[in-house]
């Protein structure tokens, strides 16, 4: 089954190059919904062999959270904060996606220093892992609007989940939820802020919070 | 004892009480100040046991609180001078003429004494660095007073601004002390060699306060800017502030052994270029300013050799030079106040401290003129005035060094040409000050309707020079205070007799200063006999002089100046008189804040610009910021990496 889990690895830092080369917010939304939508199938492959309640719990949690309830939250406040759908990009569309590329490389490059297990080194998890989260890094620091980077912050989010399935099968149910509730919760602040921002400067442009300094 | 200390305290306690009534303030502070100075000299005193130089010392039961020789001879110079000056301050800081600050310059003023006097009796760290604060605040705020004119607010800024980096030094000079001892409280440490290099961070908070030569940056504007009566206090006590924790923890704690060297270097570097840049000066209290800078140096060129001869073995020099750098505190305090409370009448009279718009004083201002005069002649170490006894006595102590040949001569000898070099650029100084200022005509209208000081103020300054030639007169008579100070600093310089050259000079005092008498009695009445003719002065041969055509304050010192041109950086601005029938000419020259303008701005200008470059990074765009996080967090990784590699 490392085949299978591989390949899916492979789709999400796929997506990954997606997400950066994409355009329009709605596209971007869906990518990170269908990255969060094979992220929560991964638990159930890794543990085929030995499957249980708890885990079918984490990934229909995983894969409801991630792939349904905060996807349809942010189209929803895409349609009702009536937010132009261009991703405005504060990097290119070209050089994010170099970049992000070459951070694929180079995630793939460095796991091969880094001093891990036999059986996690056979899989893709740790270079898809380092790969999201730069990815994740290169969506907030290289967009302008805020709901661009909430996504930016779903895909940050995702590589450390890929990190955390290294753990599965030591890391207690709590913990999953708690990583879990910590994305909830992040997102429903930055909506809140989205909010805020919305109201107070008429727009989603962070940049226009530099008058906010002191 | 206790007693005395604390009516000393609630004196000065009840005089900023009572600041908004003169009289009950007067009164109240100088019962403090006089409680305070009797309790100081009984420890002086020691119970009449002059051998012991423990005897008589006073110890708070907590053990917080010491009084012991040492301190009570700074303290006496504390609560001498500040009674002195506080008579002054009555008429000097009034409500009439200062009805802002007069109340809240009595407050700063008690304040100011009690927090030297808590410096002075701390043995613990966080007790003296309480005081120590406490001091330099009310300070800024006493040399602030008069708020308007931006110079003083600039003024008292660079001072609060040094006196800060002092502190910080002082910070980790006691906090490190703590670390290495396990407690805060301060007392004799000769038997832990590993806390010598804390000397140099001591040097640092201490000296910055003491004024030597590259520290006294702070020091110029400060005195010249505050109120007279300030400017007494703080160059003539509060700057021996400094040298006391300087004296104080050379003698608690190791030194290094390069220590000495330093110490009596720097002293012969601040002497010479402190009266240079004196002699640069145009401002009267900004030259007498730069004179404390040239004391300071004598001081520690008498501190330096007490290190150097502690240093090298039993060595008879070491006493007498280090006693003449601690009488020297006394003597500076003494004539120094004087100076400026001096200037601080003619300040009154006059309304200005320009040099150059001064001029024939003597006339209208006689006891200022005569007072000023002595302390004038106190200040360049003539004999037989108190300047001459504590250069004496480090004279004393370079000579014995030079002649016993030991590793110390070779610094002994350039040390005392420097000292003569500064006593007479000193003289000569004060010649310019004293022709300038009080001979000559009067230069302004302002300088023509001077007038002559109120009794509290002339008291003030009377007491202070008899003071001054009291010591002079009867040197002989301090040694055994001297030299019971000089065995608590050091215990194996047990107190001796009394010198036999500083026996005979004070009787060689005893005659000069009759003879001085006893011709200017001669040549009274020979005056008296022969009448006097007034006439203009220069009337020989031209008809029309001018006060203009007099010697002014840079054309007095213009050559000694030029010496000096390389250190001092003199600006010139000239215009020659040009072709047979010349119409129009023009000279001038200003002594910047050399060290000040040409090192420390520089400097600061450019630390501003790299803050404010740094300070760019904050920009308020939350992507960027974003991209610092990825930036921290490989750099971490890169870190983490390495470390697992190496």
């Amino acid at each position: 089954m490392t085949g299978l889990l591989n390949v899916l690895v492979g789709v999400v830092m796929g997506l990954n190059l997606v997400a950066l080369a994409g355009g329009r917010l709605p596209l971007l939304i869906r990518t990170v919904a269908v990255q969060g939508v094979l992220l929560g199938l991964m638990p159930l492959i890794l543990e085929h062999e030995s499957p249980d309640w708890k885990l079918a719990a984490v990934a229909v949690a995983t894969v409801a959270g991630k792939g349904l309830l905060i996807p349809s939250l942010l189209l929803r406040a895409l349609r009702v904060a009536r937010i132009d759908r261009e991703v405005e990009p504060l990097l290119g569309f070209v050089p994010s996606l170099l970049l992000g590329a070459l951070g694929t490389l180079a995630a793939v490059v460095l796991t091969e220093f880094l001093p891990l297990r036999a059986e996690h080194a056979a899989t893709l998890l740790v270079p898809g892992a380092l790969a999201s989260v730069l990815t994740g890094f290169i969506l907030l620091a290289g967009r302008v609007k805020a709901l661009s980077q909430v996504c930016g912050y779903l895909v940050l989010e995702n590589g450390i989940y890929l990190f955390g399935l290294l753990l599965l099968g030591s890391t207690p149910l709590l913990v999953e939820s708690g990583i879990l509730l910590d994305v909830t919760v992040g997102v429903f602040v930055i909506g809140i802020i989205v909010d805020r921002i919305q109201r107070t400067f008429d727009s989603l442009d962070t940049r226009r919070l530099t008058v906010l300094r002191e | 004892m206790v007693a005395g200390l604390a009516l000393g305290g609630l004196g000065l306690l009840g005089g900023a009480l009572a600041a908004r009534h003169p009289r009950g303030w007067l009164a109240a502070t100088l019962t403090g100040q006089g409680a305070l100075g009797l309790t100081a000299l009984a420890v002086l005193g020691g119970g009449g046991s002059w051998a012991d130089p423990g005897a008589g010392a006073w110890s708070s039961p907590c053990g917080h609180l010491r009084l012991d020789v040492l301190s009570a001879f700074f303290l006496l110079l504390v609560a001498g001078v500040g009674g002195a000056a506080t008579v002054y301050a009555r008429e000097y800081w009034s409500e009439r003429e200062h009805p802002v600050s007069a109340v809240a310059g009595r407050v700063w003023w008690n304040l100011f004494l009690a927090a030297m006097g808590l410096v002075l009796l701390a043995a613990h760290g966080i007790v003296l660095l309480v005081g120590w604060e406490l001091f330099a605040l009310s300070g800024y705020f006493l040399i602030t007073l008069n708020r308007t004119p931006r110079a003083v607010r600039s003024a008292g800024w660079l001072y609060l601004a040094a006196s800060h980096a002092g502190t910080l030094c002082l910070f980790g000079f006691f906090a490190a002390l703590a670390a290495r001892t396990g407690s805060w409280a301060l007392g004799p440490l000769h038997d832990r060699p590993e806390l010598a290099p804390l000397f140099w961070l001591a040097l640092l908070g201490f000296g910055l306060k003491a004024g030597l030569f590259p520290l006294h940056v702070w020091l110029p504007s400060a005195h010249a800017n505050a109120p007279s009566h300030v400017s007494a206090m703080l160059s003539g006590v509060a700057l021996k502030m400094g040298i006391y924790g300087l004296v104080r923890f050379s003698g608690w704690l190791p030194t290094p052994p390069a220590a000495g060297w330093v110490v009596a270097g720097l002293g012969g570097v601040s002497a010479v270029l402190g009266v240079a840049f004196a002699l640069g000066q145009h401002d009267l209290k900004r030259l007498l300013a730069y004179h404390s800078v040239e004391n300071i140096g004598i001081i520690l060129m008498g501190l330096g050799f007490g290190l150097l001869a502690a240093a090298h073995g039993p060595a008879g020099w070491g006493p007498l030079a280090l006693a003449g750098g601690l009488l020297h505190v006394w003597n500076h305090g003494l004539f120094k106040a004087l100076l400026f409370l001096g200037a601080g009448s003619v300040l009154h009279a006059t309304g200005t401290r320009e040099m150059s718009r001064l001029g024939g004083l003597w006339t209208r201002m006689p006891w200022t003129t005569a007072l000023f005069a002595l302390g004038a002649a106190a200040i360049s170490g003539l004999p037989p005035l108190n300047g001459f006894v504590s250069e004496w006595l480090v004279y004393l102590g370079l000579f014995d060094a030079a002649a016993a040949r030991g590793p110390a001569a070779a610094l002994a000898i350039p040390t005392a040409i420097l000292l003569a070099i500064t006593g007479a650029l000193a003289l000569a100084c004060f010649v310019k000050v004293c022709g300038v200022v009080f001979l000559g005509a009067a230069r302004t209208p302002a300088a023509e309707r001077a007038h002559e000081c109120g009794p509290a103020m002339r008291g003030a300054m009377l007491a202070l020079a008899a003071a001054c030639v009291a010591i002079g007169l009867g040197a002989a008579g301090l040694w055994p205070v001297l030299a019971r100070v000089v065995a608590a600093w050091n215990p194996a310089w047990p107190p001796g007799e009394t010198p036999a050259s500083l026996k005979a000079l004070t009787a060689a005092h005893v005659v000069v200063a009759l003879a001085a008498v006893a011709a200017a009695a001669g040549l009274a009445r020979k005056l008296r006999r022969a009448g006097v003719r007034r006439a203009v002065t220069w009337d020989c041969g031209y008809a029309a002089p001018s006060p203009r055509m007099q010697y002014t304050a840079a054309s007095f010192a213009g050559i000694l100046t030029e010496w000096f041109a390389w250190i001092l950086h003199p600006h010139r601005h000239e215009e020659k008189p040009e072709g047979v029938l010349p119409r129009r000419a023009r000279w001038s020259v200003h002594t910047p804040e050399t060290v000040l303008e040409e090192v420390i701005e520089p400097v600061g200008r450019g630390f501003l610009w790299a803050a404010a470059q740094v300070r760019k990074l904050q920009h308020g765009r939350v992507q960027a910021y974003v991209l610092y996080l990825l930036l921290g967090v490989a750099a971490l990784a890169v870190l983490a990496l390495w470390s697992w590699t190496g």
